[in-house]
């Protein structure tokens, strides 16, 4: 009874009939109280997005697995002390973090989370060690500002890594021959011991590659199929989570790098709850894969121990769906690897030797698994390299290199949503608003369901002015999610081009509703309530996002914009550089820092910076107008005026340059060309109060003319 | 030079009113950085009901003539426009006819910029703060005082329902002389 009910379970969760499956687990708990029937339970309420429950039920439980399930419902529940306390070796048997790569990344998010930025990027990095296939915990690295090079950490060190835990699962594969059904006795000692089976952590994270897109499997999975009859063609649109390494690696085609989506993001909420029920169904159900588990958008899971229920194997052909044979084969790996385990005690390292003995026993059986598992893993980490260093740059704002590396993408790579998301932002740094407004729509058009990017792409439309384009697709992005915090932006963004800062910033206080760790709707509220000249509580929107995410460059900027507002400009001039310490290459920063600069007066600083912002940006026409400005200031009217002179060619419709022009002309007393200047500024359209001033200014030219010339009154 | 015909449109007549407020782009709404006072209140219908964006809510005076509403600001703001919501056909007696408004560096320099009288208004009226001047679009001025100098029917006492004054908008750049007109110069202008 125990299986069958365990069984149901099982194939409930795959089918995301979550109630049925607490229920019929419910029954199962209460009749057979073990640790795995408890964790199973735990699985099911967190894929019922009921992390209390979860964390209840698992308070006190010490078996790796429990401890991985609790802290994750600590999390969930931001319970953050626990959630180390619980992820941290103790003194008792558990030497490391239970769960493998996925606890060691759930810990770095705990000490992100904390703020406690060191211990989060050790962790990170551990987690990457561990599994090379962690790609999120390459990306808070990236975040963090810590991450390395791609190519080091997907590189050779990664490639035998994986090649050890992926040639050790196909060995325990094609040595695994019958079932057993594994007595309770065997439950026990499975249970430790297969957390620390090596592979386990390996394999879990490239099931979390699966593309949240939902990635067909196409059937060109048969290069296992002849060795060890593992029919890798699961039915439907089901990436199993059954599938070990191997499987995953042989699909690295349709990969999409839209990995990011499948785990914990610091921007989504969304992600956290995906990531949510990934993890949950992970631990517990990893063994019990009889049934391939439909890992659609948020199923995919962490399978920390694969082994843990193949105590309950029930290895008969009447599974409901998928491939019987493949997960009678995965048991028997299961099965294989936790006797394995057993035998050879608690570390790691003595499963390897183990293994490592068995595949001397057996190299020739093996051999062209190994080939094509390694041809296949390589291939895969020269992906991940690829894009790895891509979202690295991003980060760096080395746009122009993030840009070629993406270029270096097979088209269909490339065209995904993720990688276009990217490529867009990075166009948006460099403030090449059109360019970053042709891959988003396409990005757009082609993914509509997809939010990730979303935010910047609005707020291009927002830059570019495009009201229309903006609230069309404020619309699109409501209608497809309402809960999505990104959308909320994208609407605050419309009410803010329509200089309606009220609505706008109710729609930005609703994103962070969504979502408190979403950076951006924090720097954008700020943006809303220093357009309403409502500076403290800018500022304290500013820091929040700071708080979240130091390196959000935005946020310092608005801080030194605020200040400078405020006329404090020592500490704009300090917040700017702090900003431009993260992205080197905004112009825009450049040309604030040294109008900071310029009104603490320290000029040549000032006109350094500007010539600084010239050269980083050639198509900026503002660094020349603001030294003019300085220039002017100073009293250096012939400089100042050749710049503007200068910069007439570039933009001849810019009513500011002429009327600058027409102030210096003034002060040359060349009357004539400034009355020309204030003309043509006039005429260009300028906003009332300046042309208010343009009027005044032209006025008391006028006054030395007419004295000179005898005009009528 | 024709003063007279000045003089007459200085004491223009505003008819009517608009139920809708239609506000141009580039001003907004600059009360929120002054203190607003009044001459005096019937309890319960104080100087809060001025601002609160409720049109059912008014301002009632209890004294003599000519009630006053004080608008005071911490720095010279530049101003264009006082808009007032009144409506002779749920006030009657109560509803303003002649105002003044006055400007100045505090209450002992006022002087009076413009006087209007108003005909059965019925919502909101905009009063232009504007010389004749083109170069006098906006008074920039400390204090904005609003004097009602005598109501419909002579009604003693009036009533207010709401009062909003509008400014340019500040450039975006601090600092600078003159705000950007063309694409290219707001794009890179700021970040966001």
């Amino acid at each position: 009874m125990e299986n069958l009910l365990a069984n149901c379970v099982e194939r409930n969760l795959s089918q995301f009939m979550f109630t049925n499956a607490i229920f019929f687990c419910e029954r199962l708990l209460a009749e057979f109280p073990t640790e795995v029937n408890l964790q199973l339970l735990a699985r099911c309420y967190l894929s019922n997005s009921q992390a209390y429950s979860a964390y209840y039920i698992l308070k006190g439980s010490k078996t790796p697995q429990s401890r991985y399930l609790f802290a994750f419902s600590c999390f969930k529940l931001d319970l953050l002390g626990e959630a180390e306390a619980a992820l941290l070796p103790g003194e008792d048997y558990v030497e490391e973090v239970p769960g493998g790569a996925a606890g060691h990344y759930l810990l770095g998010l705990v000490y992100r989370y904390a703020g406690r930025k060191n211990s989060s990027i050790e962790q990170f990095r551990m987690a990457l060690s561990v599994d090379p296939f962690c790609w999120e915990a390459y990306r808070e690295l990236c975040s963090l500002g810590a991450a390395e090079e791609a190519s080091t950490v997907f590189g050779n060190v990664a490639l035998q890594r994986l090649q050890e835990t992926c040639v050790t699962q196909s060995k325990n594969f094609s040595e695994g021959a019958n079932t057993d059904r594994l007595t309770d006795s065997d439950k026990a000692s499975k249970d430790t011991g297969l957390w620390r089976t090596e592979h386990v952590p390996g394999e879990n994270q490239q099931d979390l590659k699966i593309r949240q897109l939902g990635a067909d499997i196409p059937p060109d999975t048969d290069r296992q199929l002849s060795t060890n009859g593992w029919d890798l063609n699961t039915p439907s649109p089901v990436i199993s989570q059954v599938l070990d390494a191997p499987p995953p690696l042989l699909h690295k085609n349709r990969f999409r790098p839209a990995v990011e989506g499948s785990l914990m993001s610091v921007h989504g909420g969304r992600g956290i709850k995906f990531s949510e029920e990934m993890s949950a169904e992970a631990p517990e159900g990893s063994g019990r894969r009889r049934s391939a588990r439909i890992a659609a958008r948020k199923k995919i899971p962490m399978s920390q121990s694969f082994g843990k229920d193949s105590h309950r194997l029930q290895l008969s052909p009447s599974e409901s769906n998928c491939v019987p044979s493949l997960s009678s084969m995965i048991e028997k790996c299961r099965i294989q690897s936790s006797k394995e385990a057993t035998t050879s005690g608690q570390s790691i390292s003595d499963i390897g030797s183990s293994v490592d003995d068995e595949e001397n026993k057996n190299p020739s059986e093996s051999s062209p698994d190994r080939s094509t598992l390694i041809s296949g893993i390589s291939e895969v980490l020269s992906l991940l390299k690829i894009l790895g260093d891509g979202h690295r740059h991003l980060l760096m704002y080395n746009c122009q290199e993030a840009l070629l590396v993406f270029q270096k993408l097979s088209l269909k790579q490339y065209n995904t949503q993720w990688v276009l998301s990217q490529v867009g932002k990075a166009y948006f740094e460099l403030q090449d608003y059109f360019n970053a407004d042709s891959v988003f729509t396409l990005a757009h058009q082609k993914y509509s369901y997809a939010l990730e990017g979303m935010d910047t792409y609005s707020t291009v439309l927002y830059h570019l002015k495009e009201e229309m384009r903006l609230g069309y697709l404020a619309q699109e992005l409501i209608s497809v999610d309402r809960q999505s915090p990104e959308s909320w932006c994208a609407v605050g963004n419309c009410y803010s081009l329509r200089k309606d800062h009220d609505s706008a910033l109710k729609m930005f206080q609703r994103a962070i509703q969504l979502n408190e760790r979403f950076t951006y709707a924090h720097t954008l509220c700020g943006h809303e309530f220093a357009a309403l000249e409502e500076y403290e509580d800018a500022e304290r929107c500013y820091r929040r996002a700071l708080s979240i995410d130091t390196r959000h460059y935005n946020a310092w900027y608005g801080l030194g914009m605020t200040y400078l507002h405020q006329e404090k400009f020592e500490f704009a001039q300090h917040q700017f550089q702090l900003a431009l310490k993260i992205n080197p290459r905004s112009s825009v920063i450049m040309c604030y820092n040294g109008i900071a600069l310029h009104e603490s007066k320290r000029n040549d600083e000032a006109l350094k910076m500007m010539e600084k912002a010239k050269l980083t940006d050639a198509k900026n026409p503002l660094p020349k107008y603001y030294k003019a400005n300085i220039l002017a200031s100073l009293g250096d009217y012939h400089n100042a005026q050749k710049e503007l002179e200068e910069l007439k060619e570039c933009a001849p419709q810019e009513s500011s340059v002429h009327a600058l022009l027409g102030k210096i002309y003034n002060q040359l007393e060349l009357y004539d060309k400034a009355v020309l200047h204030f003309g043509i500024a006039l005429d260009l359209n300028p906003s009332p109060s300046d042309a208010v001033k343009i009027k005044t200014y032209m006025g008391r030219l006028i006054v030395p003319n007419e004295l000179e010339t005898d005009e009528n009154l | 030079m024709a003063t007279e015909s000045s003089e007459s449109e200085e004491e223009g007549k505003i008819r009517g009113g608009n139920d809708k407020l239609d506000i141009d782009d580039d001003l907004r709404e600059m009360g929120k950085n002054a203190a607003w006072s009044v001459s005096s209140c019937k309890p319960g219908n104080g100087v809060g009901t001025l601002r609160d964006d409720n049109i059912e809510t008014y301002w009632q005076s209890d004294g003599l003539q000519p009630h006053l509403i004080n608008i005071q600001f911490q720095k010279k703001v530049k101003l264009q426009l006082v808009v007032l919501y009144v409506d002779f056909k749920l006030d009657e007696s109560y509803t303003p006819s002649k105002i003044s408004i006055r400007a100045g560096d505090g209450f002992h320099n006022l002087k009076e910029i413009k006087s209007v009288e108003l005909v059965k208004p019925t919502g909101w009226v905009c009063l232009s703060l504007s010389g004749t001047d083109p170069r006098e679009t906006f008074v920039n001025t400390f204090m904005l005082q609003i004097a009602i100098l005598s109501n419909h029917l002579n009604g003693r006492d009036t009533h207010i329902r709401q009062i909003k004054v509008y400014g340019p908008r500040p450039n975006p750049i601090p600092r600078q002389p003159f705000q950007f007109t063309s694409m290219e110069f707001l794009t890179y202008s700021t970040l966001r």
